[in-house]
């Protein structure tokens, strides 16, 4: 094998097939591994926890407790981070949260115009879509007509929209407004309506 | 010792198994699309906390992988997909601290792919493949 055969080409004219990012992801892994950078294990413990442990679900206890406990709510919105702390919510990603609440007047939604920047502790991981050069531009220059369009939320005239560009600072989450005809429901039952997508805020809750 | 019967090795057949299994047409809707696109995640979270770098290295590394793939617009033969940023961000951060080296890197990638998966089980085999006899 020579040289030549194992350094791509710089100029390169043809996308890289799918096999051979993998390929170059497993070598990646398997290189840091080892030189001891760090352990299978842990890979795969922080992979298996993104995946399956932490999740919209979280943020939709927090919003469920805010509907159901003003105080919480008032301290949501006054230090989302030490709030979503009270419910031992919290970790890589969330340590500066800010929660922006919908109201009949006003309609948030999130976005991040840099990269990605998105509160993993309560939200999970984005959906392919939040990352999307095409949803990080359009939701910033006509957010109306994006939410209409591509999520089939029409927020009436009547109501501000306001678009939050999250960063690695700050995140924002939405708390969405809570659905009428809920008012006998639990906070249980009521966190099972929270979707992850009324939390970006691309969504009502719906019952 | 055969790794594929440790917990661990189930635990990340499940993953990858699960990722590749969710169905194609709710594809947007997924965090993550291929197998290795949640490695290369666990991969650069991991590198943080055993304090590699700082998050917020790696995030500007992001930024600015994005902002490049932007920025080539006319040029560019690759398609937007927002992990490939995501890993030369990671490879870029790595190479920075030193632990990474592009050459090794690339040998290793290529002696993966020349080495065929599973390179015997396109053949039907027939015979058992180990005997122990019968005394």
């Amino acid at each position: 094998m020579t040289r030549s055969e194992i350094t791509p080409s710089p100029d390169v004219t043809v996308p890289r097939s799918e096999a051979e990012i993998a390929a170059r992801m497993k070598a990646l892994e398997a290189l840091m591994i080892e030189k001891g950078i760090m352990t299978t294990e842990a890979v795969d413990r922080l992979a298996e926890i993104y995946e399956n442990e932490v999740g919209p679900q979280l943020g939709a206890t927090v919003v469920a407790k805010a509907w159901t406990d003003p105080e919480f709510k008032a301290r949501l919105l006054a230090n989302a981070t030490d709030a979503c702390a009270e419910m031992g919510i919290g970790g890589l990603q969330g340590e500066d949260m800010v929660a922006v609440e919908n109201t009949d007047d006003v309609h948030n939604v999130v976005v991040c115009t840099l990269c990605s920047c998105y509160p993993w502790p309560v939200l999970g991981l984005p959906p392919n879509w939040y990352k999307q050069p095409a949803y990080r531009s359009r939701i910033v220059r006509e957010p109306r007509a994006m939410l209409r369009d591509e999520f089939g939320h029409d927020v009436p005239e009547s109501v501000e929209v306001r678009v939050w560009d999250s960063s690695a600072e700050l995140r924002y989450m939405v708390l969405p407004q809570r659905p009428p005809g809920t008012e006998d429901k639990s906070e249980a039952e009521l966190a099972e309506l929270v979707t992850r997508d009324s939390m970006i805020g691309v969504a009502p809750v719906r019952v | 010792m055969r790794a594929a019967t440790t917990e661990v090795g189930d635990a990340r057949r499940r993953v990858e198994q699960l990722l590749t299994e969710l169905p194609r047409d709710g594809e947007e809707q997924l965090s993550f699309t291929q197998p290795w696109e949640l490695r290369a995640f666990a991969v650069a979270v991991a590198a943080h906390e055993n304090g590699l770098y700082d998050w917020s290295e790696f995030q500007l590394a992001l930024i600015g992988a994005i902002r490049e793939w932007q920025d080539s617009a006319g040029r560019r033969v690759e398609p937007w997909r927002y992990y490939d940023r995501w890993l030369e961000a990671l490879e870029s951060v790595l190479s920075g601290t030193g632990v990474l080296d592009g050459g090794e890197l690339n040998y290793r990638k290529h002696a993966i792919l020349t080495t065929p998966r599973d390179t015997d089980h396109h053949h039907a085999r027939r015979d058992p493949v180990a005997v122990d006899p019968a005394r």
